[in-house]
C-alpha cells in the first residue's frame, strides 16, 4: 500500500521583516491511506499551504519526516502530482502537450504520450481543445487541464492546493462534482487543501482541520457517493458535518 | 471634419484589404513635405535634393553595383555579429538569471562594460586590430550582447516559480526544465533584447563603417560627404530606415506573432 505518512512535521521560517522565526507548522502527524480522499481545511495562515509544499518537496521540513510508500520524501518528484491554484500550465505548450508533459519526462515514446494525454483530456470533456493554447481556454477549462495533467502522470498522491479558488462559483461546483466522479472511477490518493469548509466536506472521506500549525481535529465524512450538490445541499448529515467543521475553523 | 473622417474610414478599409498600404501611406506626408521644401528653392539644390534626385541616385548606384554590394556587406556584418551576440548572450543571460552565484560574480562587470558603449571601444580596437573586419565584428557583437544578456536575465527571472515546480513535480530534469520552461518563459524578454540589440548593433555598425570601413552603407555615406554628394548621404539614410523596417516587420514581428502573442504572454 502506497500510504503517505507525515511524522512530527515542523516548519519554521525566518521572517526578515519581523526579524524573527515564525512557526508555520508544529509537530503535525497525519496518515493518508492509498486511495483515500483527504481535505485539509483551515483559516489563512494555519499552515495548510506549507503542509502541501512540504509534501510536494518544494521546501524542506525543519523537523520530522514525510514517508511515501515507505521511503522518505526529499525534493519534488513525479510520485506526487501537484495541482496549483494558479493552474501553472505551460503557456507555450498546447493543451495536449501540457498533459503529455509528465509521460514525456518519463521517456515514453511520443505517440504513447499523446494517446495518454488524449485519454485523460476525454475524461474531463476537453478532447477537442487539444490543439489550443491555455490562454485560449476559460479558467475552469484550464484547471481541468491542470488536474488531468497531474493525473496523466499516474502519481501515488495527488496534491491539490486550493485548485478551485480562482474560478467562479458555478464552475467551481461543476469542477468539484467532476473531481468526485474521477476519484470514484480511478481512486487516486488525494490531499486537497482548501479554506472552503463545504468544499472540504463535499469532496473528502476525511477532513483534517488545521489551526495555527497544528492538527485540531480529524473528522470522517461517511456521506454516500456519488455526491452531487443538488442532493447534498439539503442533506442533514452534510449540513451537520459542515457545521461541525465550520465551528472548529471559526474557533481556531 | 466629416470629410476627414470619411477619408480615414476609407484608409482603414483600404489597409484591411491591402495591408502593405499601412507601411506606405504614413510616409506620403513626410515625402510631400520634403519635396515641397526642396522645390520651393529655399535651399540650393546641391544642399537639399528632392526625392526624385535620391531615386535617380538610387538607380545609378544600383546600376553600378555599388549599392547592392555595400548593402550586402553591411547586412552580412550585422547578421554575423548578431548571431554571435545571440549565441553568446542567451546562455550567459540564462546562467546569470538562474544562478545567484553567477549573478553575484557577473552582474557588476556586466553593468560596467555595458556603460562603455560600442564606439567608445573603437580607439583601442583600431590600435589592436586595425581598420578591418575584426574591429567591426567586435563592435557589433559587443553591442548586441548586452541588451540580449540583460533582457534574458530579466526574462529568466520573470518565469513564475510555480512553473518550475509544476515541471519538477511532473518529473522533469534540470536540463529539461531549462529547455522546456525557462527558455520559452524568457522568450518575450529575449525578443525585446533582440530587437534592442539589433537596433543598437545596426547603428554601431554604421558608425564603425564610417570610421573603419572600406565598404558598407556607413562607408558609402561618409565617402559621399568627402565628395560633397548630399544626395548619396540622403540615400544612405533612407536605406538605413527601410532596412530596419524590413528586419522588424519580416523577421521580428512574425517571430513574436507565432510565439509570445499566440501564448498570451504579451498583449496583442
Amino acid at each position: 500500500m502506497k500510504n503517505l505518512i507525515l511524522r512530527n512535521l515542523s516548519k519554521t521560517y525566518f521572517d526578515p521583516y519581523a526579524g524573527a522565526h515564525v512557526s508555520a507548522l508544529k509537530d503535525v502527524s497525519l496518515e493518508v491511506k492509498q486511495g483515500e480522499f483527504v481535505s485539509v481545511v483551515g483559516p489563512s495562515g494555519c499552515g495548510k499551504t506549507t503542509l502541501l509544499s512540504l509534501v510536494a518537496g518544494f521546501i524542506a521540513p525543519t523537523a520530522g519526516e514525510i514517508l511515501l510508500d515507505g521511503s522518505a520524501v526529499n525534493g519534488p518528484g513525479p510520485d506526487r502530482g501537484v495541482v496549483f491554484q494558479s493552474f501553472a500550465l505551460f503557456p507555450w505548450k498546447t493543451v495536449l502537450e501540457n498533459v503529455a508533459f509528465g509521460p514525456r519526462m518519463r521517456g515514453l515514446p511520443r505517440p504513447e504520450c499523446e494517446r495518454i494525454a488524449r485519454e485523460y483530456l476525454a475524461i474531463v470533456g476537453l478532447a477537442d481543445t487539444a490543439a489550443r493554447y491555455p490562454n485560449e481556454l476559460s479558467g475552469g477549462m484550464q484547471q481541468r487541464v491542470g488536474v488531468v495533467r497531474a493525473l496523466a502522470n499516474n502519481p501515488d498522491v495527488l496534491l491539490m492546493d486550493e485548485p478551485f479558488a480562482s474560478v467562479d462559483a458555478q464552475t467551481r461546483m461543476n469542477l468539484q462534482e467532476e473531481l468526485t466522479r474521477i476519484w470514484l472511477e480511478r481512486r487516486p490518493t488525494i490531499v486537497f487543501i482548501t479554506h472552503d469548509v463545504e468544499e472540504a466536506v463535499f469532496l473528502a472521506n476525511r477532513v483534517v482541520v488545521l489551526s495555527k500549525g497544528r492538527v485540531l481535529k480529524e473528522i470522517a465524512v461517511p456521506l454516500p457517493r456519488p455526491r452531487a450538490w443538488d442532493a447534498l445541499i439539503e442533506n442533514a448529515a452534510f449540513k451537520a458535518l459542515s457545521k461541525e467543521v465550520l465551528d472548529l475553523v471559526r474557533a481556531a | 471634419m466629416n470629410a476627414l473622417l470619411k477619408l480615414f474610414s476609407l484608409y482603414v478599409r483600404a489597409t484591411t484589404r491591402w495591408p502593405a498600404l499601412r507601411a506606405i501611406v504614413p510616409f506620403i506626408p513626410v515625402i510631400a513635405l520634403w519635396w515641397i521644401v526642396a522645390e520651393s528653392g529655399m535651399f540650393p539644390r546641391a544642399f537639399f535634393p528632392a526625392p526624385p534626385d535620391v531615386v535617380r541616385s538610387f538607380g545609378s548606384l544600383v546600376y553600378k553595383g555599388i549599392l547592392p554590394e555595400y548593402l550586402e556587406d553591411s547586412v552580412m556584418r550585422l547578421a554575423i555579429g548578431a548571431a554571435a551576440g545571440i549565441a553568446l548572450g542567451i546562455p550567459v543571460g540564462m546562467l546569470v538569471g538562474l544562478s545567484s552565484r553567477a549573478h553575484k560574480m557577473l552582474w557588476p562587470p556586466l553593468l560596467f562594460f555595458q556603460a562603455i558603449g560600442d564606439i567608445a571601444w573603437l580607439p583601442i580596437l583600431l590600435i589592436w586590430f586595425g581598420f578591418g573586419i575584426a574591429t567591426m565584428t567586435f563592435v557589433i557583437v559587443y553591442t548586441v550582447l548586452f541588451p540580449v544578456v540583460l533582457n534574458t536575465v530579466l526574462g529568466v527571472r520573470s518565469v513564475p516559480v510555480n512553473l518550475h515546480r509544476a515541471a519538477q513535480s511532473l518529473g522533469a530534469s534540470r536540463l529539461r526544465i531549462l529547455w522546456e520552461v525557462v527558455l520559452p518563459g524568457a522568450l518575450p524578454n529575449i525578443v525585446t533584447g533582440l530587437r534592442n540589440g539589433l537596433g543598437y548593433g545596426w547603428r554601431a555598425l554604421i558608425a564603425a563603417e564610417m570610421i573603419v570601413g572600406t565598404s558598407g552603407i556607413g562607408f558609402l555615406m561618409f565617402d559621399a560627404r568627402r565628395a560633397g554628394s548630399v544626395v548619396e548621404i540622403l540615400l544612405g539614410m533612407v536605406v538605413l530606415g527601410l532596412l530596419w523596417y524590413v528586419v522588424d516587420s519580416w523577421i521580428l514581428v512574425p517571430i513574436e506573432r507565432k510565439t509570445v502573442q499566440r501564448w498570451g504572454l504579451v498583449a496583442r
